[in-house]
């Protein structure tokens, strides 16, 4: 007996002898502790966790040598291969992932909204859900620091720079025509729907090298990649209708959206202070086409629009009033294909053709002009490690801009001018640990008109302070060539260029965000002319000049009180400059010193709504007053509007949607124009420029019909 | 006596040991993660998921235990790192097995967490995703009891929201316990959960 137990015994320690033991202790780059990693042999069955103090021990049956992975939620998988038998008292440490969610994040001057970036300022139903946005996504970005409000205008002024200098991308391609068609004192819009993106990045300044022709800011869309599933959605509003229509398949999709607007009806209800002949009227189509191959994507964009709308506007210069007609059509296609090359190469190409035709009458005078646009834009990522990343790239912009001019003594006048432009880029992401990394970028452009290359350097860093809180750097060379309003009628000018430097503060946590941002701005090479506007008879030159400082401040808060979010915006902004027909360096007319804007959104459940209010307050723009001396010397009052929505969700699938403008009607005044010629008192007279209607009402309601019966349009409004 | 355990120890062993090393670890994690020890459990399942390439199962459960466990988790950061595991992990299953019913009420589950954490913010994105994912299992099998519950289960919850009648879901609800009295898993380790929840569910549908 004694000799079974004793062999049994022997047995079962030859068994113990055959296993060896892997143990140790894993630690992170602080030496603390890392528990509950996952430590085992790679391919095999053996491994175990970390205990609370680190440290872990199991026993295998392999031999030779293997791999040992340790892995761990937010931090670089680590693996080490060796000879089994060697793995005892290890000490592991495992590097912190770069990557994971409170990393540092390289966002001086940079807003985004949607699902998939780290730190958002917007969500992505708010562009359709602000008050005073009216489902522009350009008039949600208005309520975000960093924006004059030029509220007759409507298109994005960014720290001190007019409209042009910000440009808009799809899908990282040039939108060339981003806004609706106007007039003096109506405002424009944004040209294509908000529903069709599912990413926002607004940059004010300091932006990627990858991103060039702009001197203030751009914005970047991205396009929905896969659409969630078939649906129809029918639109009855106050001003017109909408229909759209998405079909799915196994690796496509393709969406339709038709809508046809007419201010006809709401204007026979609400006169506003224009003698509309024809009021405004759109038609326009988009469609979206999207493929999945087997390691990409291909997406096809294509919009079209046809606008038309004659007027007749008061005019201190004209009794009987100044008459304007205006006809455009609109076609932007796009396409671009993102893919996986192999396991650090990534690429990007996509482009995107523009024609833009558009005829004016100004009482006796028609301007006919069309715009053919095109840029292609090729782009690679070079994933070296986790840590470097470095992406690299090339595009192209062709124009070719033709007008004619004809009046009732010159019969039809034609020039235009055509501009080629290439660039290329490199950039690097250096991430030197979780806590601080670096972005360094160089763009090189040359155009045919000018025959002049330039050299823009870009960088950027942020380091974090606290878990919550972090500091970040930006400062860059940017160039853009003048608008075609100036190089239709001269080619000999240059480059515009400014320079930004920005330091940033932001806090993060608990739903609660905070950011301040201080900047300088400097302005060279600015386009000068003669003459009250730009023509064959002025002379042009690069002498003008400027400069813009300020500070941003941004404060949203998600979580304080149940059911209700609201955020901060407040700027001030300090800048002047000398260019266009300026005398002398002024604060441009499109410029407010303080902007604050507070919208806040709240939902009642028992009503199952969302109510809504957007205030916003802007100290006063300047205007010339020809009695006194000087420019732009004088402050028109400030603007003050406070605007309020309601969405009702009636049942799942349809929603009533109703919002106000300017509720309290405030007499806002943007501005003043004064007669040409003095009166016989030797005074020049004047009018106040005020917005065609004080307050803006919608009624809409919005249906969706699908097959799971849940869907609805909220992220349509 | 001494005899008797010799023997007695002697057979476990052998009965062990005629278990293939996929039984043994399954059968340890599902009883570490019946004793509470989610996160040894959800590594033992990753192990087995690398030492198994080709089987779903073991990711898909590392991956409900990631879901699960995030359930009532506030703080962001976590939840991301969890679910965006989890993510990694269905995609893993999903990429062995296509068109799998079980994976997508998974999926589907996973985006429930998203919107239980932050209905405002995910719900408008999430909610139409999951009513497909939902749609497009019982497409493929109408009568999976864990299908036709957690779809019950979402459409009374959405229902709930528009205060709209839950009691047509109740139905559902028992028909799913119906089915998942007469489920019969493929292996022992294939999805069988979710009838005790069911049970739970109908007894508020009962008050």
């Amino acid at each position: 007996m004694k000799i079974l137990t004793a062999s049994l015994f022997l047995l079962f320690g030859l068994y113990i002898h055959a296993q060896s033991t892997i143990n140790g202790l894993v630690l992170d780059e602080k030496n603390r502790p890392v528990m509950g990693a996952n430590i085992y042999l790679e391919g095999t069955y053996d491994g175990g966790s970390t205990a609370e103090d680190g440290t872990f021990s199991f026993s295998t049956l392999e031999t030779g040598t293997k791999s040992l992975v340790v892995s761990f939620l937010s931090f670089e998988t680590f693996t080490m291969a060796g000879d089994v038998t060697y793995m005892k008292d290890l000490t592991i440490k495992l590097k912190e992932d770069v990557n994971a969610l409170d990393a540092v994040v390289l966002s001086a001057g940079t807003f985004s909204a949607g699902d998939n970036s780290k730190v958002n300022v917007l969500k992505p139903l708010d562009v359709v859900t602000t008050a005073s946005a009216l489902g522009d996504f350009v008039g949600a970005l208005q309520t975000l620091p960093g924006t004059t409000t030029v509220a007759e205008d409507g298109r994005l002024f960014v720290r001190g720079g007019d409209a042009e200098e910000t440009q808009i991308f799809i899908d990282g391609i040039r939108v060339f025509s981003p806004y609706t068609p106007t007039t003096n004192n109506i405002p424009s819009r944004g040209r294509y729907s908000p529903f069709l993106f599912d990413g926002i990045t607004f940059s004010t300044g300091g932006y990627s090298a990858e991103y060039g022709q702009a001197l203030s800011s751009v914005l970047l869309l991205n396009t929905i990649d896969e659409p969630d599933q078939e649906k129809t959605d029918i639109g009855i509003m106050s001003v017109g209708g909408t229909l759209g229509n998405t079909q799915k398949w196994e690796k496509s999709s393709v969406s339709v959206n038709a809508s046809y607007i007419n201010l006809a009806p709401y204007i026979a209800l609400f006169p506003d202070r224009n003698d509309w002949i024809k009021p405004y009227e759109m038609a326009s189509g988009e469609t979206v086409f999207r493929k999945k191959t087997n390691s990409g994507l291909i997406k096809l964009y294509a919009a079209f629009d046809a606008t038309n709308f004659e007027l007749i506007q008061e005019d201190i210069n004209f009794s009987e009033g100044l008459r304007y007609k205006l006809n455009n059509k609109n076609l932007y296609v796009n396409g671009s294909y993102s893919g996986v090359l192999n396991d650090t190469w990534s690429v990007f190409g996509g482009g995107s053709y523009t024609r833009a035709s558009n005829k004016q009458g100004i009482m006796e005078r028609n301007i006919n002009s069309v715009d053919n646009a095109f840029h292609a834009k090729v782009k690679f990522k070079n994933r070296v490690s986790n840590r470097f990343k470095i992406y690299t790239g090339a595009e192209f912009f062709s124009t070719d801009f033709e007008e004619s001019y004809g009046d009732e003594t010159i019969n039809n006048v034609n020039y235009g001018y055509k501009d080629n432009l290439a660039a290329a880029f490199a950039e690097a992401d250096i991430f030197i640990s979780k806590n601080l990394a670096f972005k360094l970028g160089l763009r090189g452009e040359y155009s045919t008109v000018f025959k002049d290359f330039t050299f823009a350097p870009r960088v950027s860093f942020a380091y974090k302070l606290s878990k919550a809180s972090q500091l970040s750097m930006a400062y860059g060379n940017f160039y853009q060539n003048p608008s075609s309003n100036i190089l239709k009628f001269t080619q000999d000018v240059k480059s515009q260029n400014t320079s930004h430097y920005i330091l940033n503060y932001q806090y993060n946590a608990d739903r609660k965000l905070f950011r301040a941002e201080a900047y300088y701005k400097k302005y060279n090479d600015l386009v000068k002319y003669s003459g009250y506007f730009p023509s064959f008879q002025s002379v042009f030159n690069n002498d003008g000049y400027g400069y813009a400082k300020g500070i941003d401040l941004f404060w949203r808060d998600n979580s304080s009180f149940k059911n209700f979010e609201y955020w901060l915006s407040y700027s001030f902004l300090d800048t002047e400059r000398d260019y266009q027909n300026y005398p002398t360096a002024a604060q441009p007319n499109f410029v407010n010193t303080h902007n604050l804007s507070v919208v806040g959104k709240y939902w009642i459940d028992k009503w199952r709504s969302q109510v809504g209010f957007a205030y916003s307050w802007a100290s006063g723009r300047t205007y010339t007053n020809p009695n006194k001396a000087g420019f732009l010397n004088e402050t028109a009052k400030p603007f003050n509007s406070l605007s309020l929505n309601w969405a009702y969700l009636i049942s799942p699938q349809k929603i009533l949607y109703a919002s106000v403008n300017n509720a309290l009607g405030f007499k806002n005044v943007n501005g003043y124009q004064y007669s040409n010629t003095p009166d016989m008192n030797g005074d020049f007279n004047r009018r106040a420029l005020r917005p065609a209607a004080d307050q803006f009402f919608f009624i809409g309601f919005f249906w969706t019909i699908s097959d799971d019966k849940k869907s609805n349009q909220l992220d349509n409004l | 006596m001494k005899h008797l355990i010799i023997i007695a120890a002697f057979l476990v062993s052998f009965i062990s040991h005629s278990q293939t090393n996929y039984e043994k670890g399954m059968q340890k994690a599902f009883q570490l993660w019946g004793s509470n020890q989610s996160t040894e459990a959800s590594n033992l399942f990753e192990r087995i998921a690398g030492a198994e390439p080709d089987n779903w199962l073991p990711p898909y459960y590392a991956a409900q235990i990631n879901i699960t466990s995030s359930f009532g988790e506030r703080d962001k950061e976590k939840l991301a790192q969890q679910l965006g595991k989890a993510q990694d992990l269905i995609n893993d299953a999903t990429a062995l097995s296509k068109n799998n019913p079980e994976i997508m009420v998974l999926q589907a589950l996973l985006h429930t967490a998203w919107v239980a954490y932050d209905g405002a913010t995910y719900g408008a994105t999430l909610s139409p995703k999951v009513a497909q994912l939902y749609a497009k299992a019982s497409q493929i099998d109408p009568n999976n009891p864990r299908v036709v519950f957690c779809k019950a289960e979402w459409d009374m919850g959405s229902a709930r929201y528009f205060g709209q009648d839950t009691s047509p879901f109740c139905k559902d609800i028992e028909r799913a316990i119906e089915l998942f009295a007469n489920f019969k898993p493929e292996t022992p380790f294939h999805p069988n959960w979710g009838a005790e929840r069911a049970e739970q569910v109908l007894n508020t549908c009962k008050k």
